[in-house]
């Protein structure tokens, strides 16, 4: 049996007195894009953090390649690319200067690194960016050099929250594809997306995160078997799940009559 | 939109402005605050929070001691001495520029690389109203410090000569000064940040930058020197500028601000060289006319960017993604030096330790011989100054520190990086040192392993506070600035640490050889110890 890349188990996470995970459990294997679906502040941000190793749990544990996320994080963070929701970097550096400490730091071979990263800021039209500083750069080519950075050292597992978010439609269809060759190749993305077209389109399987934990996981077909609409969509499905159908129900039925009622006056 | 309406709504963007410039520049964070935003995703917001808390309070703490300072060259008249004005005046002009253009430089940093919030353009108000909004949140930026220094002053000038026409001339002379150095601070902070963000930067430029960041440092060492020489200067600019016949006093009541200074002090008839007078009334006439061109100037920039745009443009295009490689710790010093060096207010502290101990070796010039004394204190003084810098180097990490913490990197790696940085800049301090110990005679050849011993010392200390600021923080404002006190102290108790075993060995002895192999002995424990502690914690 295949051992899989990330492994995820029991995680929990507070912040003060308020909990962001409860026991979160998910597995990520070899080829294989997994989409994390919730609702705002459901803990897929969170999830993430954990799995990169920017913030320790409070309880449970994130294998990733075989190492322990917070006992042999060197070795974890070494499998990893991550690209966070809203780009971390070093702002007052430019492009050139971000990617050269990253390439240092990840020790990438010299003519890998140059082959590498011109196609990437080709192919992500950065190039010209490459001496300004990060901070007077648009949020979409910050993320895409995040992106770069994350895809730079061709780590196993990639962790990408909320990725597509400022991208402009010919940057993130190449970074499907991207994502769709790496996979291919044997590795594996955990990201986090509201977008439900995109999950359906591109997630292996899906795990839906309401208040902390898992509620779902498997594929459209395996999710709509969980909540017995056939025909569902995803967006339906999720709905659901998260026993949001009724309440946008009626918020918009509510919403619906106080907008005719202000026209009629 | 009325001019009430529109100050009371400037304070929301002066606001914004002010939390912008102190959470970019978070080395200016003060106590409790050092280091936080490496500590953990969470305490960012705390970081956020307390970011806000100082761009409420900082002004106002700020104002109140360039109030004091702008007192301070008035001291003689106060205190009954028989010294003239014009000097007083002068060196008051002096230290409120400097400390306008220090703290605007830090505050206008937002207006020149971020402009305005967009926000207002956005709600339904007319192009000129949104840009006399933004115009007196600039003003915001220094209304304190500014009418207090002027308050204080016009009424000691008022209040000395028992007058109310030099008070009049002192206020008018005071704006016109204020006006220059906010314009001079918007200048320098758009030259620093056009050079920053232009793209000379990634050829390896930076010149410019160089040289302001010299000037910068000077300026803020002309502020220490007003102070610590105030004594000193008044009488003696008072002596030159009170001989009439004098070459020196004709051409200082030229020059800025002296014409200001002598001006205010002709208004009082304090001294009657009618021809120096004249000289200063119509150079002061001059630098009215320079303060309003210089304001029309600011307001100008100001108002020309409503939207977001920013004073330091003029980006290049790259052509290619070439870059270098380096080993790890290089690595990382590079990004600490690129990062640190883009900040003015954090950059100039590079220069400091060596400023610092010229001070301290100036002052003891005199001395025909070097003593072990002059040598330990020269040393701890540049070492003390020098812990400054960890400290920088970790703040400046700022949010950014969250992408360091995604990649395979030991915390120690990171920590012998800072400390690598803060040892290298205390060895202009330790030549300078050294330089002055091959020309002067010592008064045992052992002396000569001070300023070495002390480079063990200073490594040891950084690497120490540098890896104690990584750590953990605990909850609790009072106990972070403890905290914070606490890692600065057990940086500076190993700085000092290897001096005091010098002198205890010394003192038990009379043995300089004995007393430098206990220096460097201490320093070498220290150094191997703090180095363990670093590669296991």
């Amino acid at each position: 049996m295949v051992d899989s890349l990330v492994e995820i188990d029991g995680l929990s996470m507070r912040y003060g007195s308020a909990r962001a995970l409860n026991g979160l459990d998910l597995k990520v294997m070899p080829g294989e894009i997994y989409g994390l679906l919730g609702p705002n502040g459901a803990g897929k941000t969170t999830t993430l953090k954990i799995t990169a190793g920017l913030i320790e749990p409070t309880a449970g544990s994130v294998v990733v390649s075989g190492f322990d996320a917070t006992t042999e994080s060197l070795q974890a963070k070494a499998q990893i690319g991550y690209v966070a929701e809203i780009p971390i970097l070093y702002e007052s550096l430019s492009p050139r200067e971000l990617l050269e400490f990253v390439a240092s730091v990840r020790r990438i071979d010299k003519d890998s690194l140059h082959r590498r990263l011109s196609q990437l800021a080709e192919a992500f039209e950065v190039t010209s960016a490459f001496d300004s500083p990060i901070a007077t750069l648009s949020m979409g080519t910050k993320q895409k050099v995040a992106i770069i950075a994350a895809l730079l050292h061709q780590p196993p597992v990639l962790l990408l929250d909320e990725p597509l978010n400022s991208l402009d439609a010919r940057s993130s269809r190449i970074l499907r594809e991207l994502l769709s060759l790496h996979v291919q190749r044997g590795g594996a993305v955990l990201f986090s997306t509201h977008v439900m077209e995109i999950a359906q389109k591109l997630c292996s399987r899906i795990g839906i995160i309401f208040e902390g934990k898992t509620v779902a996981e498997g594929n459209l077909d395996q999710l709509r078997a969980q909540t017995g609409g056939k025909d569902a969509t995803l967006e339906e499905v999720f709905m659901k799940l998260t026993n949001e159908s009724s309440e946008v129900e009626n918020i918009v039925k509510t919403l619906r009559e106080s907008f005719f009622n202000d026209e009629a006056r | 939109m009325k001019p009430v309406d529109a100050w009371r709504l400037s304070a929301i963007p002066y606001s914004e402005l002010a939390f912008k410039s102190i959470l970019q520049n978070s080395s200016n964070m003060w106590w409790g605050s050092f280091g936080r935003g490496a500590s953990g995703v969470s305490e960012r917001e705390d970081l956020v929070e307390r970011a806000l808390q100082i761009a409420r309070f900082d002004k106002l703490i700020v104002a109140i001691v360039v109030t004091a300072a702008a007192g301070v060259p008035f001291l003689p008249q106060i205190l009954g001495g028989s010294y003239g004005l014009s000097a007083s005046v002068t060196l008051s002009l002096a230290v409120s520029f400097a400390f306008i253009v220090l703290y605007g430089v830090q505050t206008l940093s937002s207006f020149v690389t971020g402009g305005f919030s967009p926000v207002l353009s956005t709600l339904p108000l007319k192009r000129g109203d949104v840009s006399l909004v933004n115009l007196l949140s600039f003003v915001r930026t220094c209304d304190f410090l500014v009418v207090g220094s002027l308050a204080c002053q016009v009424f000691l000038v008022s209040d000395v000569t028992g007058s109310v026409v030099p008070g009049l001339f002192m206020l008018l002379a005071g704006v016109a000064n204020s006006a220059i150095a906010v314009g001079v601070s918007l200048w320098l902070s758009s030259v620093f940040y056009k050079d920053v963000l232009g793209s000379k930067r990634g050829r390896g430029g930076g010149v410019l930058r160089l040289v302001l960041l010299l000037g910068w440092g000077i300026a803020v060492l002309g502020i220490g020197v007003l102070f610590a020489a105030a004594g000193y200067l008044i009488p003696l600019v008072q002596g030159v500028l009170a001989n009439p016949n004098a070459l020196t006093s004709s051409i200082l009541s030229l020059i800025y601000p002296f014409s200001l200074g002598v001006g205010v002090g002709a208004t009082a008839h304090l001294f009657a060289s009618s021809g120096v007078e004249k000289t200063a009334l119509a150079a002061t006439a001059g630098y009215l006319l320079v303060a309003v061109v210089v304001s029309r100037w600011s307001m100008g920039s100001v108002a020309s960017f409503p939207e977001g745009a920013s004073m330091a443009t003029g980006i290049e295009r790259a052509h290619d993604t070439s870059t270098a490689l380096h080993g790890l710790v290089t690595a990382y010093v590079i990004k600490d030096l690129r990062t640190a060096s883009v900040n003015l207010p954090s950059a100039f502290l590079f220069t400091l330790p060596a400023f610092e101990t010229l001070l301290v070796l100036l002052n003891r010039a005199a001395l025909p011989s070097l003593r072990a004394s002059t040598l330990l204190v020269s040393t701890a003084l540049g070492g003390l100054v020098s812990l400054i810098l960890p400290l920088v180097l970790v703040s400046s990490e700022g949010t950014g520190f969250d992408f360091a913490k995604t990649m395979p990197l030991r915390i120690s790696t990171i920590a012998f990086a800072k400390a690598l940085i803060a040892t290298a800049v205390f060895l202009p301090a330790v030549a300078v040192v050294c330089l002055e110990s091959s020309l002067k005679p010592l008064t045992s050849p052992a002396l000569v392993s001070i300023p070495f011993a002390s480079i063990l010392a200073v490594a040891a200390a950084s690497l120490l506070e540098v890896r104690l600021f990584l750590g953990f923080t605990s909850a609790g404002r009072i106990r972070f600035i403890l905290q914070d006190l606490s890692r600065m102290a057990a940086g500076a108790g190993t700085v000092l640490l290897p001096a005091i075993a010098y002198t205890v060995a010394y003192l038990l002895k009379f043995d300089h050889t004995l007393a430098a192999g206990a220096m460097i002995s201490v320093a070498s424990i220290e150094l191997a110890a703090v180095v363990e502690f670093v590669h296991r914690s």
